[in-house]
C-alpha cells in the first residue's frame, strides 16, 4: 500500500481518521495472507462497515448464525453496558451491534435471548444511556438485564482454574445453551486491553477477588476456561484507545466489527487491529491473551489463521 | 364515610404519591416537595432563621391566611401527621372515645405546651438556629416515612417477588426473572422510628395527644383561628346530651356543649355527624355561643419558653462542633461529613435544612445518609454522601430539586457536574498497588471524571494510581468500588468542596481551573509521554533518566514473546 506521506502536523488534525487507515494498511498483509488460503472457512472475520450490516456480514462469513445456534436454545450475550454513557463515548457495546445479534439469533430460532452484564455504574442509567435496552425492548422473548444481586448467581466451580478456583456466576448463563460475546473494543488500565475473555468478568459476581487475592490475567484465563463463548463478536465500530474502560479518554473510529468462534483470536485480532495509547501491540504482549493461547484456550496467532474481510 | 375522612384520606395519599416520586427519574413539574411547604412552621422558621423572605416558602401562607375563614383546616384536612396519628389512634384506642373528661375546660393545661413550643422554636429562630427538626410536624412525619417506611416496604416488597421468582417462567412471566426491588438503608432509622413511636403512643393518653398539646404548627394555626368565620354552631334543638363532647378528639367543646374553642378545632365534623338532633352545623351563620374560651398560656410561661429556645440556640452554638459550620470551617470539620452537591455553604445549610429526609429518600445510590452529631448538635439528621456505600452518580441530580427549602440548590445537571463535593486521597498504606505491588486499579477504572491515572513508580512492577486532585469532584466511585476490606484505601474527604449560595458553579470551577470535562473532549495525559518530554515524574520527583526499571510500555501490556 502506497501512500504520499503526510506531516506529522497535519497526521495529529486528523489523527483519527487516518489511524484507522493506518491500523487497515498495517494489517492488510495478514488478509492477503489469510485469504490466500483459498476458500477453506475462515477462523476469523473482520467485517468494515456500518455497525449493524458489517455484524451481520462478519457472523454470515462465519457460516451464519445457524452454525452457533440452533432451534430452542437458550442464549445470552454478553456486551459491555457497565458505564452510563451514550455509544458515542465508546465504553458499551455499539446497542446496533447487539439489535443485528439479537435479530440473528432469534432467526436462527433461539427461545430466548438475554442480554446481560453486571454494572459499575447504576443499573438504571447504564441500561438506559447505553442504548442496548431499547434496543431489546424491540424484540420478542428478548431482554436486556444488569443483574447485580446475589440471589441470580450461583457458586460454580472452575476445575481447571489456577487463581480462581471457584466464583458464582449468573444463573441465566449457567442455564443457557449458547453464550456469545460481545464486547467493545478498549483499552484497560490494568489488563492493557478489555475484550471478550476480560469481558466474562461481567457475568461474575464478584470480580474485586480477581485484583485484590490473584493475579488478574490468570484469573481471567481460569474464567474462560469456565465461560468460553462459542462465538465472539468484537465490536470496533469506534475503539476506546485509552482512558479505558471507563473513559474519557481517545475514541478512534475504526467501523470494524470482528468475529470468531475462538474467543482468544477474536480477541488477538482486535488487539492488533487497534490501536492502544497511540501505539501497535502483538497479541502475545497482553499479558491474558498469551496465557490463554499458552493454556491451549484458543490461538492467538493471527497470521497462522485464515482471516477473511468483508466489506459492506 | 365522614366528608373530613375522604379528604384527609385522599389528600395523605397525594402525599404518600409525592413521595415516592420523589425519586430519579423525576417527573418534570411534579412538586413532589409540596406538602413540606406547606407547613407554616418550616416556611416561618427557615425564613426567620436566614431573615429573608423565600417565595417557594410562601405557600403556608396562603394556608394560614384561609385559616382565618376556614379554621384549622390544616390540621384535620391536609396534614400528614394529623392522618397518621389518626390511624394510629384508631389502632390503639380500639375505637375508645376520649370519655367524660373531654371538655375544653377539662382537659387541663397540657394543651398550652404547644404554644411554649412554638415560642421556643422561634427562639431558637431569633439566633439564627434551627430546631424546627425536632418540631415541624411535616419534618417528622416525612423523615419516618421515608426513612423508617419506605426501606422495609421495598425489602418486603423484594422478599415477595424472590418468594415467587421461580414460578415467573412457568406463567410467561420470563421479563421478571430478574427483576428485583432495590432496599435502601439509613442510618439512624432506629431513633428516627422511636420519636415517631412516641409521639403516636402519646395517643394512649388523649387522642390527637400531639395536635391537641405538642404541635408548634397547631399553635401558629391555632393563634389564627380564634374565630373563623366558617365554624361550629349549635341550634336550640341541642338537647345537651354530650355525645359531641365526648367525641370530639381535639376536646374542643365547653361542658355546656355549645361553646366551642376554635382554636382547638381542627373541622373533623365528627360532632356534626354524630349528634342525633341534627343541631350542630359548620357554617358562616347561626348561632355561635361565644365568648370562645380562652387560650392562657401565661406571658411568664411563653417569655420562659422563648428564653429557654435562646439558651439552648446558645448552647448548640457554643459546642464545639459548631465552629465548623462558622468560624473554623476547615479545622474542626469531620472528614467524613461530605454534603451533597449543591448544598448552600454550611452557615445556611443548617438554618435551611428540615431534616425532613427528603434528599435521603430520593437519592438514587442511597448514598446520602442522615448524620448524628458529626455536624455539630444543631447538624442532627442532616444529609451527607457516604461514599463506602455508594457513589453520588454524575448523572443525577435529584436531591437538589426535591430539597422542600432550597439548602440543597436545584442545579441542572450540567452545573451540578461542576459542584465539587470533596476530594479523593489515596492512603498508601493500605491500597493494594502500592503497598502489596497488586495489579488492581478499579479506582482508575471507574473513575468517571478520569481523576485517576495509573502511573509508574519505582520499586513497583506494576502501575499505581495517582490522584489529580482538580479533576476529582469528589463523587467517591473509586472509594465505593476498592476491594480493600473495611475502611478504602482511597478516601474522599470534604477536602476543596464548592458551597455556592449563588451563581454559577461551572463559572467557579473555571476560575478554579478545576476540570471535570466532558467525556470525548479531553484526552488522557499518559504519563509515559510526559517522561519521553524529558520533564520529572511526579510521583518519584526524580527525572526520567534515575527511575529504576521503568518499564516503558502503558499500563497492562508486557514486553510479550512470538
Amino acid at each position: 500500500m502506497a501512500r504520499k506521506p503526510i506531516g506529522r502536523r497535519e497526521f495529529l488534525q486528523k489523527s483519527t481518521k487516518y489511524t484507522a487507515f493506518a491500523a487497515a494498511g498495517a494489517a492488510a498483509p495478514m488478509f492477503l495472507r489469510g485469504n490466500a488460503s483459498a476458500d477453506a472457512p475462515p477462523d476469523i472475520v473482520v467485517a468494515q462497515g456500518a455497525p449493524g450490516a458489517a455484524t451481520k456480514a462478519a457472523v454470515e462469513a462465519l457460516g451464519g448464525m445457524g452454525k452457533f445456534v440452533k432451534k430452542g436454545q437458550k442464549v445470552v450475550i454478553k456486551p459491555n453496558m457497565s458505564w452510563a454513557d451514550p455509544p458515542e463515548s465508546a465504553t458499551s457495546t455499539n446497542p446496533e451491534v447487539v439489535r443485528e445479534l439479537v435479530s440473528m439469533c432469534l432467526d436462527a430460532g433461539a427461545s430466548s435471548v438475554m442480554v446481560l452484564d453486571n454494572a459499575l455504574r447504576k443499573v438504571e442509567l447504564c441500561l438506559e444511556m447505553s442504548g442496548i435496552q431499547q434496543v431489546c425492548e424491540l424484540f420478542p422473548r428478548t431482554s436486556a438485564e444488569i443483574v447485580t444481586k446475589q440471589r441470580f448467581y450461583q457458586d460454580t466451580p472452575i476445575p481447571k482454574g489456577q487463581d480462581l478456583k471457584s466464583t458464582m456466576v449468573m444463573k441465566k448463563v449457567l442455564d443457557a445453551d449458547v453464550l456469545i460475546a460481545a464486547p467493545i473494543a478498549k483499552s484497560h488500565g490494568a489488563t492493557g486491553v478489555t475484550l471478550g475473555m476480560k469481558g466474562m468478568m461481567g457475568l461474575i459476581f464478584d470480580r474485586e477477588v480477581m485484583h485484590y487475592k490473584m493475579d488478574l490475567d490468570t484469573a481471567i484465563v481460569d474464567l474462560c476456561t469456565l465461560l468460553r463463548p462459542q462465538l465472539t463478536v468484537i465490536d470496533a465500530i469506534r475503539i476506546l484507545t485509552d482512558g479505558g474502560p471507563g473513559g474519557p479518554g481517545k475514541i478512534i473510529t475504526l467501523n470494524k466489527v470482528i468475529a470468531s468462534a475462538d474467543v482468544v483470536a477474536a480477541d488477538a485480532m482486535a488487539t492488533e487491529l487497534g490501536t492502544w495509547y497511540e501505539k501497535k501491540f502483538k497479541a502475545s504482549q497482553v499479558k491474558h491473551i498469551a496465557q490463554a493461547h499458552e493454556r491451549g484456550l484458543g490461538n492467538m496467532k493471527v497470521a497462522e489463521q485464515v482471516v477473511k474481510e468483508v466489506t459492506v | 364515610m365522614r366528608f373530613q375522612r375522604i379528604v384527609q384520606t385522599l389528600v395523605f395519599a397525594l402525599f404518600i404519591f409525592l413521595l415516592w416520586r420523589a425519586a430519579y427519574p423525576l417527573v418534570e413539574n411534579l412538586p413532589v416537595d409540596i406538602f413540606l411547604r406547606f407547613d407554616p412552621l418550616i416556611s416561618l422558621g427557615v425564613m426567620g432563621a436566614v431573615r429573608r423572605f423565600i417565595p417557594a416558602l410562601a405557600w403556608a401562607l396562603v394556608l394560614v391566611a384561609l385559616t382565618f375563614f376556614l379554621g384549622r383546616l390544616f390540621c384535620g384536612y391536609i396534614c400528614p401527621m394529623g392522618a397518621t396519628i389518626d390511624f394510629t389512634d384508631r389502632v390503639i384506642r380500639k375505637k375508645k372515645q376520649p370519655g367524660k373528661t373531654n371538655s375544653f375546660e377539662a382537659a387541663g393545661r397540657w394543651r398550652t405546651v404547644k404554644y411554649l413550643f412554638l415560642t421556643g422554636v422561634l427562639g431558637t429562630t431569633l439566633l439564627g438556629v434551627s430546631s424546627l427538626f425536632l418540631f415541624s410536624p411535616l419534618s417528622l412525619i416525612t423523615r419516618f416515612y421515608s426513612l423508617v417506611i419506605y426501606p422495609p416496604l421495598m425489602m418486603f416488597s423484594d422478599a415477595a417477588l424472590s418468594l415467587f421468582q421461580p414460578l415467573f417462567p412457568r406463567i410467561g412471566l420470563d421479563s421478571l426473572s430478574l427483576a428485583y426491588v432495590e432496599t435502601p438503608r439509613f442510618d439512624t432509622n432506629l431513633f428516627v422510628a422511636a420519636l415517631a413511636a412516641g409521639i403516636f403512643a402519646m395517643g394512649l393518653i388523649k387522642p390527637r395527644f400531639w395536635c391537641r398539646n405538642l404541635c408548634p404548627a397547631g399553635a401558629l394555626y391555632a393563634l389564627c383561628s380564634k374565630k373563623p368565620l366558617f365554624r361550629r354552631r349549635v341550634s336550640e334543638d341541642c338537647t345537651a346530651c354530650g355525645r359531641c363532647l365526648r367525641a370530639c378528639p381535639m376536646a374542643a367543646i365547653g361542658e355546656d356543649f355549645v361553646t366551642t374553642a376554635h382554636t382547638e378545632c381542627v373541622v373533623c365534623l365528627k360532632c356534626q355527624e354524630i349528634c342525633p338532633e341534627n343541631a350542630i352545623s359548620f357554617s358562616a351563620r347561626g348561632r355561635d355561643r361565644s365568648p370562645v374560651p380562652e387560650f392562657n398560656a401565661g406571658r411568664r410561661a411563653v417569655l420562659t419558653a422563648g428564653a429557654a429556645g435562646v439558651g439552648a440556640a446558645a448552647i448548640a452554638m457554643t459546642s464545639l462542633n459548631y465552629l465548623h459550620a462558622g468560624e473554623a470551617p476547615r479545622a474542626l470539620r469531620a472528614s467524613t461529613l461530605i454534603r451533597p452537591p449543591g448544598a448552600l455553604p454550611e452557615v445556611e445549610f443548617q438554618e435551611r435544612c428540615v431534616r425532613c429526609g427528603e434528599c435521603m429518600k430520593a437519592c438514587l445510590t442511597n448514598t446520602l445518609q442522615p448524620v448524628w452529631f458529626e455536624a455539630g448538635l444543631t447538624g442532627l439528621w442532616s444529609p451527607r454522601v457516604t461514599p463506602r456505600l455508594a457513589a453520588c452518580e454524575q448523572k443525577c441530580n435529584v436531591c437538589g430539586h426535591v430539597c422542600p427549602t432550597g439548602a440543597i440548590r436545584p442545579l441542572p445537571l450540567q452545573d451540578k457536574k461542576y459542584a465539587k463535593i470533596g476530594t479523593a486521597a489515596i492512603e498508601k498504606s493500605l491500597c493494594l498497588a502500592w503497598e502489596q505491588n497488586k495489579k488492581c486499579l478499579i479506582c482508575d477504572e471507574i473513575c468517571p471524571y478520569n481523576a485517576i491515572s495509573t502511573q509508574f513508580a519505582p520499586d513497583h512492577t506494576v502501575t499505581v494510581p495517582v490522584i489529580d486532585e482538580d479533576k476529582c469532584n469528589g463523587c467517591g466511585y473509586c472509594e465505593m468500588r476498592c476491594p480493600v476490606t473495611g475502611k478504602s484505601a482511597i478516601r474522599v474527604s470534604p477536602q476543596g468542596e464548592l458551597r455556592l449560595a449563588y451563581g454559577s458553579y461551572e463559572e467557579k470551577a473555571r476560575e478554579l481551573k478545576l476540570i471535570f470535562h466532558a467525556k470525548d473532549s479531553v484526552q488522557d495525559q499518559f504519563i509515559l509521554d510526559r517522561n519521553d518530554a524529558g520533564q520529572p515524574s511526579e510521583t518519584t520527583g526524580q527525572p526520567p533518566e534515575k527511575r529504576e526499571t521503568p518499564p516503558k510500555l502503558p499500563p497492562g501490556f508486557i514486553t510479550g514473546g512470538e
